[in-house]
C-alpha cells in the first residue's frame, strides 16, 4: 500500500505547484508594498534645505523635543528667557520680532513660570508642535499619523501571506509532506514584514536629503568645533541645537542648561558629533563636565595663542 | 603661488562658519599645530583652499628662540602642513616656549644679546634648511625687558633678518604694546624696520590693565593701533594685513566692522 499516500496532496494542491504560486504571490505582494512605501516616503517636491527654519530642521532631525530645545536655545541667546532658582523658566525680555508659533508658546510658558521639563505638557506648546509637524507634513517632509498609518497598511498584506504559509506548513506536516522550501520562504517573508512594520520613518527622503545638506553646510556649528555662538547669533545657535541636540544647548549656556535641567548629550540618530577636532598639542582642556551623568564629550580644541 | 594679499583673518574652528562667508577673502592664517601633518586639513580650511584662498601656517611651538636646537620633528610638521596647504610661506615667532625641558605654555621674549642673536639665527637656519617655503618671523609683545639687553629692539630684529634672510611678520598691536609699555614712540621703531620685508601684518585687539597695555587678542582693536596701522601703511604698505582674534568672539557684525577698519586703514579692498 505504498502508492496511496503519493496521490494524496495537501488541500489537493501538489507541493511544487503551491510553492510556485506562493512564491509568485510573495514577489508581487512585496513589490507592491515596496513601491507604495517608496512613493509615500518620497516627499514629492520638498522645499530646498535653506528654506527650513531651525525648529523645522530640529523636528525633522529629532522630533518634538528637539524643536523645543531649539526654541529654548534661540530665545535664550536673544535674552528673552531665563531660569529661576526653582528651575522654572522666566521671561527676561520681550518676544523677538521673528518669533515662531513655538517661540510664542514657550515664551508664554516662561511668563507662567513653567519648568522647561514640563513644557511639552502645556497645551500651547503641544498645539504649536502639532502645527509645526502638520506644516512639515504638508510640505512633504515629515510623515504625520495618517501617512504613517498608510505605511503600515501595506505590510498587512504580507501578514496575510505569512498566515497562509504557516497554515499550509502545519497542514503539510500533519500530512507528512516535505515543507522545507515553504518554511524558508515564510521565514524570509516574516522577517521582511517585521522590518517594514517596525521601521516606519518619521521623515521623507526629501527631508533626509535636506538634513544631509544642512549638516554638511553647518559643520562649523558642531560642538566639537567649539563654535563661537556670539558670532553666529541666535539663528546659528538655533541651528546648532537643531542639528546637534542638547550638547549644543549646554555649550551655548551651561548655567542655563543646568539650571533648567536640560538633558545632556541627546543627539539625533545620524547627527553624531564625532567630527575630528584637529590634532595639535596646544589644546587646553576646555570645559569639563560638571555634575550630572555626563559620559564622554566635553570640549576639545581650546585656544591657541600666537 | 599666491602670496597673501589684502585683508585676511586668523582662521579658527570657532569662527570657521563666519570666515567661510567672507566674499572677498583672499588669505587666512592657521595655527600650524592645529593641522595634522598627515592631513586632511579641517574641512573649512580645505574649502577655502579650494576656493583659491591662500592659507599661511603660523607656528606657535617651534621655540626658535630657545637655547636648545629647534626640534626637527616640529620643523617637519610645519613643513608638512605648508605642503598640505600649498602655502607660499610659513611664519613663526622670535620667542621661546620651552627651556630645560619645561613648557612655558606661552611665548617668552629673548634677551636682546649678541649671544641670543647667534642662537636664534642658528635655529632659524636649521628650520629654513628643512622648510619648503620661506619663513616670516614675528617679534612678540613683551611686558618686560631683560636686564642684560645689549641691543635695542630695532637693532636686534634687523640683525636677525639680515643674517637669516627671513621675511618679517609684523604685529602692529605688538609694536604699539611694546612702545606703550616702555614709554617709547612706536613710529620711531617703524622707521628703523625694513618694512619692504614685511610679508604680512597682524592686527589684534588689546586691553589696558594695571597701567599696562596687554596684547590679548580677545578685545576689539584699539583706535591707537588702527592709527599706527594707517601710519605704517602710509610709509610702505605690506602686501597683506590680517585680523588676529583668539577668543571672546564678538557678533559677526562687529568682526566685519573690524575687518573693514583694517581695510580702511591700509587702503585695501573690503572683504566683507
Amino acid at each position: 500500500m505504498t502508492g496511496f499516500a503519493v496521490d494524496y496532496d495537501t488541500w489537493g494542491v501538489p507541493g511544487p505547484t503551491f510553492i510556485t504560486l506562493y512564491l509568485a504571490a510573495t514577489v508581487i505582494a512585496v513589490a507592491v508594498v515596496l513601491v507604495r512605501r517608496r512613493a509615500l516616503l518620497g516627499g514629492r517636491a520638498a522645499p530646498p534645505a535653506d528654506q527650513l527654519g531651525p525648529q523645522q530642521v530640529a523636528y525633522l532631525n529629532g522630533g518634538a523635543d528637539f524643536a523645543v530645545w531649539t526654541s529654548l536655545g534661540t530665545l535664550r541667546s536673544r535674552g528673552a528667557i531665563g531660569v529661576d532658582s526653582e528651575r522654572r523658566l522666566t521671561a527676561d525680555g520681550p518676544l523677538p520680532p521673528a518669533a515662531t508659533q513655538l517661540d510664542r508658546a514657550i515664551h508664554y510658558a516662561a511668563t507662567q513660570r513653567i519648568p522647561a521639563r514640563d513644557l511639552r505638557r502645556t497645551e500651547w506648546v503641544e498645539r504649536a508642535l502639532v502645527e509645526l509637524r502638520d506644516g512639515l507634513d504638508q510640505r512633504g517632509l515629515a510623515l504625520g499619523p495618517d501617512r504613517r498609518a498608510a505605511l503600515r497598511q501595506g505590510p498587512l498584506l504580507l501578514v496575510a501571506l505569512v498566515v497562509l504559509g504557516v497554515v499550509r506548513i502545519v497542514a503539510g506536516l500533519a500530512n507528512d509532506r516535505p515543507v522545507w522550501y515553504l518554511v524558508l520562504t515564510v521565514l524570509a517573508l516574516t522577517a521582511l514584514t517585521i522590518v517594514l512594520l517596525v521601521r516606519v520613518p518619521r521623515r521623507t527622503r526629501a527631508a533626509e536629503a535636506a538634513l544631509r545638506t544642512l549638516r554638511q553646510r553647518n559643520r562649523h556649528l558642531a560642538p566639537a568645533a567649539n563654535p563661537a555662538y556670539a558670532t553666529y547669533g541666535a539663528a546659528g545657535a538655533g541651528m546648532a541645537v537643531a542639528l546637534y541636540g542638547t550638547a549644543s544647548l549646554w555649550a551655548l549656556d551651561p548655567v542655563f542648561a543646568q539650571q533648567a535641567q536640560i538633558q545632556r548629550h541627546v543627539a539625533a540618530g545620524g547627527a553624531s558629533t564625532t567630527g575630528g577636532c584637529g590634532g595639535g598639542s596646544t589644546a587646553g582642556a576646555s570645559g569639563g563636565c560638571s555634575g550630572g551623568s555626563c559620559g564622554g564629550g566635553g570640549g576639545c580644541g581650546g585656544g591657541c595663542g600666537g | 603661488m599666491n602670496t597673501p594679499y589684502g585683508v585676511g583673518i586668523g582662521w579658527r574652528p570657532e569662527i570657521s562658519g563666519f570666515v567661510a562667508e567672507l566674499p572677498g577673502l583672499r588669505f587666512v592664517e592657521v595655527i600650524a599645530e592645529s593641522v595634522p601633518a598627515a592631513g586632511p586639513p579641517p574641512d573649512g580650511l580645505l574649502e577655502l583652499h579650494n576656493r583659491g584662498v591662500t592659507v599661511v601656517p603660523h607656528g606657535v611651538r617651534l621655540s626658535l628662540g630657545g637655547a636648545a636646537p629647534v626640534e626637527p620633528a616640529r620643523v617637519a610638521h610645519l613643513a608638512a602642513v605648508a605642503q598640505l596647504l600649498a602655502a607660499p610661506l610659513v611664519s613663526e615667532h622670535i620667542a621661546f616656549v620651552r627651556a630645560g625641558g619645561l613648557e612655558a605654555g606661552h611665548l617668552l621674549p629673548l634677551p636682546r644679546t649678541h649671544e641670543a642673536v647667534d642662537a636664534v639665527c642658528a635655529n632659524i637656519a636649521r628650520a629654513q634648511a628643512d622648510l619648503p617655503v620661506p619663513i616670516a618671523l614675528e617679534p612678540i609683545a613683551a611686558l618686560f625687558d631683560w636686564p642684560d639687553d645689549e641691543l635695542d629692539e630695532a637693532a636686534f630684529l634687523n640683525e636677525i633678518l639680515e643674517r637669516t634672510g627671513a621675511l618679517l611678520l609684523l604685529d602692529v598691536a605688538n609694536v604699539y604694546a611694546n612702545a606703550r609699555n616702555r614709554g617709547t614712540d612706536p613710529v620711531a621703531l617703524l622707521d628703523r624696520l625694513p618694512l619692504e620685508r614685511v610679508a604680512y601684518l597682524h592686527v589684534a585687539g588689546g586691553a589696558e590693565r594695571g597701567g599696562f597695555y596687554h596684547d590679548t587678542h580677545t578685545d576689539p582693536i584699539g583706535r591707537e593701533v588702527l592709527e599706527l596701522l594707517a601710519e605704517l601703511c602710509a610709509r610702505h604698505r605690506p602686501p597683506a594685513a590680517m585680523l588676529e582674534r583668539d577668543g571672546h568672539y564678538p557678533p559677526a557684525g562687529e568682526l566685519r566692522t573690524e575687518l573693514d577698519a583694517v581695510a580702511a586703514a591700509c587702503g585695501f579692498p573690503v572683504v566683507t
